[in-house]
């Protein structure tokens, strides 16, 4: 059988450094084909590639026999290859049904006549989105229906998929995977990246997996196991010995309560919630999109308000505290690591030295009045060292980094002002498995040092093998507490959706 | 690896371009146009950009933290026209002098106010208090569009004050500049407009106060404005409140921009509007001496700002490719 898309030999390289060399791949009709390794391997260039979005230097590839070069995405699409994208690419300020027609509208549109097909395609996927909702209002899991609704609408032959479960909360994952199986029983190919190998083990008919921009394995899914993609992505076996598994005495004791929460509310989103927090430990806060628990830890770092009237009390050190800004909790000693690492974490025009230093200035922490340049240097080289940032010098721009080295850079900005509280909301999203480990292993630190540590997922196994304690939120509210030691991904799960 | 020439190239951003065409320019009309290279018009040159360049200052900082004030000019030439008012109806003048100050401040402060406060646009707040104070100062403040400075008042020997035959306004403005230079790149306050300009939320989160500061950069901007119409006064011995209307609140935001200060805020500095500041004080003054007619002295400096951004987005392309590196 002829491949629907052949890729021979493509090189593209960026200021002369290859971001893929030489890499051969192919996708046959009807499969979903993983495509894998870790950040900076040129999965992302490889796929751009096929797309249009990118030319690649030397190379050729050929589309159902015959050999294209597309000038563009919009030429790759009208040819049938769809790309979703990692960075969603809609019109923030146009509805979903205009989003979903967007480019491919008749000339004259009614307005009701397109909701009302956009309400017939979003169901027949079983997407619960509003039509009429303008896409700047939807959550980033919505968002990414949208975008996969869009792909699927132009009745592309080829879709690629660029992290499209990062977002999802495990029961929009289930649809997915739904959806992904009926686009296949269709004959579409699917290619599929992810970071989440098992997603990859449970969905992919092939796997491919790339290192350093080169091809290190290729085969049907069933050759492979966690661990053999594992070492193939790295080029070498990562312990497992930051985790502590489920054994209760492992488990670090709680030590001083720092944060006592009693009933916040914030609108609907926060419904009369209570929990503490403890010194010395690692709280894990899991929850579904759309539960709350992102908005009642900014709560508690004073970047939402909670409800003036009854709106509960929050103590921190039993001294009830009432925060109108985040610096008034920053200087109490609380940090927040925001989950939405490009548009709250990081300065995008500056180095990691002034990123950092940003921390460290806005905690009032920083030495003398004048703020020289050597003390941004200093900085930087201090932090890198310290949270292995890989770079190639300190003064590097952030965007120059991969995404985990960024979300270091973000840690790092909230763990200068020395923090005793400190909050991570998705500290591994979009992040490689090297530098997942590394995350978890600067929390666990942390912990062990005497801090609360607070952090939020929506990634079990995260949850369950870092964490002292677990909360689980569900509709505003934190509604379980469960010991890692009993806890099993199905009572975390049942909590959190019953 | 051939990325030498292709780095040096990379060096290229708009502030070098600016800077280069400005020196250009300067050659060219030094060897090609009599009286150019003469110390008097080199004094012309810099003193017909100095209080054009205290107010780029002033927007600049505004521009920085992703703002935009498009009420500079009027409270430049009301508050002194109220000002002038004042004295002319033999009202003292240190409580002429006070009530001013206190209505700059208090429209720096709304502008302030409103935009971080209340969520409104800078470029809506702005526009619509400029147009206020513009109203409001001309219709019940003032009698007529010109007022005059009083015999033998300070705003007019500050016109007349020479050392080494540079009139005041020069080094009012170099000061000015060395100021703000010290005050964006060594103090924290001034740290603080890069953070909130880049990325006004993530400065929020690690507890930068953006809201103060953006009150505080509508605030300077305000006072700086007064700065500018005092010696615009004090040249001309007299304000006229029809500059309003003219086009020099485009001209600020020319010099701010062409020198390479990113209307999306976070770049740039005080180096970026001296660039701009000489490269238009010297075309202008070419210009003049050519005798080109007004009209198409305008046509010229608007194609040299598209010139100046179109080789800028080439050179430093902002898609995704290049600035995202790490993701390949």
């Amino acid at each position: 059988m002829t491949p629907v898309v052949r890729m021979e030999q493509i090189t593209k390289t960026y200021r002369s450094v290859p971001a893929v060399k030489d890499v051969d791949f192919d996708l046959a009709e009807g499969e979903i084909h993983a495509l894998l390794g870790e950040n900076g391997a040129g999965k992302s260039t490889l796929t751009k590639v096929m797309a249009g979005v990118v030319t690649p230097t030397s190379g050729k590839m050929t589309y159902l026999g015959k050999e294209v070069q597309f000038a563009s995405p919009h030429a790759a699409l009208q040819a049938g290859i769809a790309m979703v994208f990692q960075e969603t690419s809609l019109v923030p300020s146009m509805t979903v049904a205009q989003n979903l027609y967007l480019g491919s509208e008749n000339f004259l549109n009614r307005l009701r006549g397109t909701y009302i097909s956009a309400q017939q395609f979003l169901q027949s996927l079983n997407f619960p989105v509003d039509p009429a909702a303008m896409v700047e209002t939807l959550g980033a899991a919505k968002r990414q229906m949208v975008e996969i609704a869009r792909a699927v609408h132009h009745k592309a032959r080829v879709i690629i998929f660029d992290e499209p479960t990062a977002t999802l909360t495990p029961e929009e994952k289930r649809h997915f995977f739904a959806l992904l199986r009926r686009l296949k029983a269709e004959g579409v190919s699917i290619v599929f990246i992810s970071h989440a190998l098992e997603e990859a083990l449970l969905i992919s008919d092939r796997i491919t997996i790339l290192r350093d921009g080169e091809r290190v394995a290729t085969g049907p899914t069933s050759e492979f196991d966690r661990d053999k993609i594992i070492a193939a992505m790295v080029g070498r076996t990562l312990s497992d010995e930051i985790y502590r598994h489920h054994d209760e005495t492992r488990l670090r004791k709680p030590g001083r309560k720092v944060l006592s929460v009693q009933d916040i509310s914030m609108g609907a989103m926060v419904r009369n919630t209570a929990f503490s927090v403890f010194e010395g430990q690692i709280t894990g806060v899991f929850g579904l999109i759309g539960s709350g628990r992102t908005e009642t830890f900014k709560i508690v770092s004073g970047i939402y308000k909670r409800d003036f009237l009854r709106g509960g009390t929050i103590a921190l050190d039993d001294r009830p505290v009432r925060y109108y800004t985040p610096a008034e909790a920053v200087r109490d000693g609380i940090a927040y690591v925001s989950e939405d690492r490009k548009s709250e974490g990081i300065f995008e025009t500056m180095s990691i030295g002034e990123n950092m230093f940003g921390g460290l200035l806005a905690a009032g922490k920083e030495d003398g009045l004048v703020i020289r340049n050597s003390d941004i240097r200093d900085l930087a080289a201090e932090w890198t060292d310290r949270l292995n940032i890989r770079t190639i010098n300190a003064e590097a721009q952030v965007v120059e980094l991969s995404g985990g080295n960024q979300q270091k850079v973000v840690i790092g900005k909230g763990l200068i002002q020395k923090p005793r509280i400190v909050i991570f909301d998705e500290p591994t999203r979009g992040v490689d498995v090297a530098a997942i480990a590394e995350i978890h292993q600067i929390i666990n630190e942390l912990a062990d040092a005497g801090l609360a540590v607070v952090m939020i997922s929506s990634y079990l196994p995260e949850i369950m093998n870092l964490s002292d304690r677990i909360l689980v939120c569900r509709q505003g509210r934190i509604v379980e507490e469960l010991s890692p030691a009993e806890a099993t991904e199905e009572k975390i799960m049942y909590a959190a959706v019953h | 690896m051939d990325i030498g020439p292709l780095s040096n190239l990379k060096n290229l951003n708009q502030e070098r371009i600016v800077l280069i065409v400005a020196v250009l320019i300067f050659v060219t009309a030094s060897v090609a146009l009599p009286g150019f290279l003469s110390a008097p018009n080199l004094i012309a040159i810099v003193r017909s950009i100095s209080v054009l360049g205290i107010l780029a200052l002033g927007m600049s900082v505004v521009i920085i933290g992703r703002g935009i004030d498009l009420s500079m000019v009027a409270i430049m030439a009301m508050s002194v026209a109220w000002y002038l008012q004042l004295l002319g109806n033999g009202v003292p003048d240190h409580t002429a002098l006070l009530l001013v100050l206190a209505g700059v401040l208090a429209i720096g402060l709304l502008n302030g106010f409103l935009v971080a406060y209340a969520d409104v646009p800078a470029i809506f707040v702005t526009l619509a208090s400029g147009s206020f104070v513009f109203g409001y100062v001309r219709s019940q403040l003032i009698s007529s569009d010109a007022v005059p400075v009083p015999e033998g008042h300070w705003v007019a020997l500050l016109g007349g004050l020479r050392f080494a035959s540079i009139p005041v306004e020069v080094y009012l403005f170099a000061l000015l500049s060395g100021a703000m230079f010290l005050f964006l790149r060594y103090t924290k306050w001034g740290r603080y407009v890069y953070y909130a300009g880049d990325n006004p939320i993530a400065a929020r989160n690690i507890g930068i106060p953006v809201r103060p500061m953006l009150v505080l950069r509508y605030v300077l901007a305000a006072l700086i404005s007064f700065v500018a119409g005092l010696l615009t006064a004090a040249s001309l011995h007299s304000i006229n409140t029809r500059v309003v209307n003219s086009n020099l609140l485009y001209d600020i935001v020319l010099v701010a921009v062409i020198g390479g200060i990113g209307l999306s805020g976070g770049k740039g500095g005080v180096r970026n509007v001296l660039v701009g500041a000489a490269l238009i004080g010297i075309m202008l003054n070419a210009m003049t001496i050519i005798d080109i007619p007004l009209l198409y002295q305008n046509l010229i400096k608007s194609t040299i700002l598209l010139f100046a951004i179109i080789v800028d987005g080439v050179l430093n392309p902002r898609d995704e490719q290049t600035a995202q590196q790490g993701d390949i």
